[in-house]
């Protein structure tokens, strides 16, 4: 019966579905099975996939994070602004995660010492960050900061910037053997996020602090700091999302990612995070991402218009969680069954005594 | 009655509205023009429109992301209406209807399946979206009979026709919601849902009307914008669904449920728009706009919980002296059972 239940996990049944899919689609147009092109098709989502393992830890904790694909932009162009100020590439980058560190933070804190809620506390930020990627050119301007070239940063503001160095763009369009960059770095994220849920003391003061805050706290978690980092967290990982995404298209842009928000929460929800804290896994989360990004990849490839993937996308969150809701109902009906029958064998047993 | 308006938070969102735009006029004298204020007033009430159908989901508890897509949604049926030559009075039945349906379809996978209400709208906001997409093309909707503006460009006293129109619709709702018993059932619902359900309230059926509310709004707002504008982009509605939280929980609503009244969408909405127009009075670049109204939002909901916290703790501690001084009182101390009460 033990082994049993790694064939019942929601992960095992992911895995399944996205076996099928590449089947299914693989049948209808064979090309699709390329294994190299379907590593490389990986890069178009990777940092949906990236993003949505950040997102898992905090919805463990019973909290979301919608800003993160603002600050997405936010990296990107800090990067950006920072490689025209003739800034080392390497530093950039630096420069551009800690922002994200920063950003990520600010929500935790926030989160961490009022009674707000997250949502509407990341709602706010989405909009700041957002503000902030798409004044920033205009603000270093006022502030005097020198650009390379003609019209400063003001002519950067809708623009993205290219020309970046071949050392950066690698992360976004190099490989390693066969394995493209993008997808070598969700891989490794997910690792580590993995190692973070089941083997180290913060992973398990996520999940308790999801499970119930108040518990959490009588049992002397130290639920402030674990919030504020579990944010910064998140800010990391989707500011290596904005760069990889930046780095694979070349140009960074204020405005890069924000269609994922409805991908990324779908992929951590298929991937079974409930969405009231204290269950789910990054597992679940990679595989989920794999599933919704091939099955973009595949529609588009089958011809069929861009304009209905959302649509799809938008069915399968809310079936999947239906699904689960269903199935939750079902084994808990089957367990009042089992219940009610060995009290009745109890009952008859007595009964039969002398 | 009049100290609850003066310490309610509607009314602090209201004064720092009228003190913004008087430290804006000391920049920009321009900003106080009575056409400049009917003008700001003209361009929120799409977002009055859609954050008075989120107030009815907040007040119970819900969250409904889908209300711009929904508007989205019913400005390309009322177009699509329009263009195929249905009588205005009939076509706006339609974009209503649409709303309607889209948030019946909301309600149902909320209130009947048990889906998370973020979760649910977040994959209708796609769906809806690509719908709108699926049924033009991508491509927008453009030749509408320009008779439509007709309704936007009319003027009584310098006033927009749709801004009375608005206006009486909001008054004439301010009104039924405080006479109608049944109105209090979405506070009720919001605030406590099991005490609710067992004081014989229908808790069901009352979510079920505040998603299916909040899309019939969105029809609304969809018919304002399209005549305002004149024709259907893509984009109609976009986002606004964030914008319509940020408006409704500026205004006071608590996103726990059981708080809300309708001007706090309205004033929230106001709010958020009049910071768009100040920027441009400012000579801000417009790029700012988002950051600003961002960093406003998440400043006031922080404010708002300082100051409860600190009424709370004063209560608290006013609380812990009569206590203190009912114990000196007595020479015997009370029993601890009753200290704890």
């Amino acid at each position: 019966m033990k082994g049993l239940t790694v064939f019942r996990s929601w992960e095992f049944m992911l895995a399944v579905v996205l076996v099928l899919e590449l089947l299914v689609l693989g049948l209808i147009n064979p090309a699709f099975l390329n294994i190299e092109n379907l590593l490389f098709s990986t890069s178009d989502f990777a940092h949906v996939i990236i993003a949505a393992i950040g997102l898992t830890l905090i919805i463990m904790t019973g909290g979301i994070d919608i800003s993160g694909v603002s600050i997405m932009g936010l990296a990107s162009i800090v990067l950006g602004l920072a490689f025209i100020a003739g800034i080392p590439i390497g530093f950039a980058v630096v420069i551009a995660l800690g922002v994200g560190i920063a950003a990520g933070a600010l929500n935790g804190a926030v989160v961490a010492n009022t009674d707000v809620n997250p949502l509407i506390v990341t709602l706010a930020t989405l909009f700041l960050y957002a503000g902030v990627a798409t004044g920033l050119p205009t603000l270093l301007d006022i502030l005097g900061f020198q650009a390379y070239g003609a019209g400063g940063f003001e002519a950067y503001q809708y623009e993205g910037i290219t020309g970046l160095p071949k050392t950066f763009t690698w992360i976004g369009s190099g490989r390693i053997g066969w394995v493209p960059m993008p997808l070598v770095i969700a891989l490794l994220l997910a690792a580590a996020a993995t190692w973070l849920m089941l083997f180290t003391r913060f992973g398990r003061y996520l999940k308790l602090i999801g499970v119930s805050p108040a518990v959490a706290h009588f049992t002397g978690v130290p639920i402030k700091r674990t919030l504020v980092a579990v944010y910064a967290m998140n800010g990391f990982a989707v500011a290596v999302g904005g760069l990889v995404l930046t780095a694979y298209l070349g140009s960074a842009r204020s405005d890069l990612g924000s269609e994922a928000l409805l991908s990324i929460i779908t992929a951590v929800v298929l991937g079974g995070s409930s969405i009231y804290g204290g269950q789910g896994s990054v597992l679940g989360t990679l595989l989920a991402g794999f599933v919704l990004g091939f099955m973009r990849q595949g529609l588009l490839a089958l011809g069929i218009s861009s304009d209905v993937v959302p649509v799809l996308i938008g069915v399968l969150l809310v079936g999947s969680v239906a699904l689960r809701i269903g199935l939750a109902r079902l084994s808990t009906a089957r367990a009042n069954r089992a219940a009610f029958a060995a009290e009745r064998m109890a009952v008859e047993g007595n009964g039969g005594m002398p | 009655m009049i100290k609850r308006i003066v310490k309610s938070r509607e009314f602090l969102v209201l004064a720092l509205l009228v003190a913004m735009i008087f430290a804006v006029s000391t920049v920009n004298a321009a900003v106080l023009r009575p056409l400049t204020l009917i003008n700001i007033v003209n361009s929120s009430l799409f977002l009055i429109l859609i954050a008075i159908g989120q107030m009815f989901v907040v007040m119970t508890r819900g969250i409904d992301v889908s209300v711009g897509a929904i508007a989205g949604l019913s400005a390309v049926i009322f177009g699509i209406a329009l263009n195929a030559g249905i009588p205005l009075p009939i076509a706006m039945l339609c974009a209503l209807l649409t709303g309607c349906l889209c948030g019946s379809v909301n309600a149902a996978g909320i209130v009947f399946v048990g889906i998370p209400p973020i979760i649910m709208t977040l994959g209708t906001l796609g769906a809806y979206r690509g719908l709108m997409r699926v049924l033009t093309g991508g491509s927008w909707i453009e030749s509408i009979p320009q008779s439509i503006k007709t309704l936007a460009v009319t003027r009584y006293m310098s006033v927009p026709l749709m801004v009375w129109a608005v206006a009486a619709l909001v008054i004439i709702l301010a009104v039924l919601l405080y006479r109608i018993k049944a109105v209090r059932n979405f506070y009720a619902v919001g605030d406590n849902r099991e005490g609710a359900y067992l004081l014989g309230i229908n808790v069901r059926a009352t979510e079920f009307t505040a998603y299916a509310l909040a899309g019939v709004f969105a029809g609304a707002a969809a018919i304002v914008f399209t005549g305002q504008i004149g024709f259907v982009p893509m984009q109609t509605g976009s986002g606004q669904e964030l914008k319509a939280i940020a408006a409704v929980v500026l205004g006071g609503v608590s996103l726990m449920g059981g708080t809300g009244t309708i001007w706090s969408a309205v004033i929230g909405a106001l709010f958020l728009t009049t910071v768009d127009s100040m920027m441009i009075f400012l000579k801000v670049p417009g790029s700012w706009n988002n950051a600003v109204a961002g960093g406003v939002l998440l400043a006031i909901v922080v404010f708002d919980y300082l100051i409860r916290r600190t009424v709370r703790n004063r209560q608290l501690a006013m609380r812990a002296a009569e206590m203190h001084h009912a114990e000196q009182d007595h020479d015997t101390p009370l029993q601890p059972k009753e200290a704890v009460r």
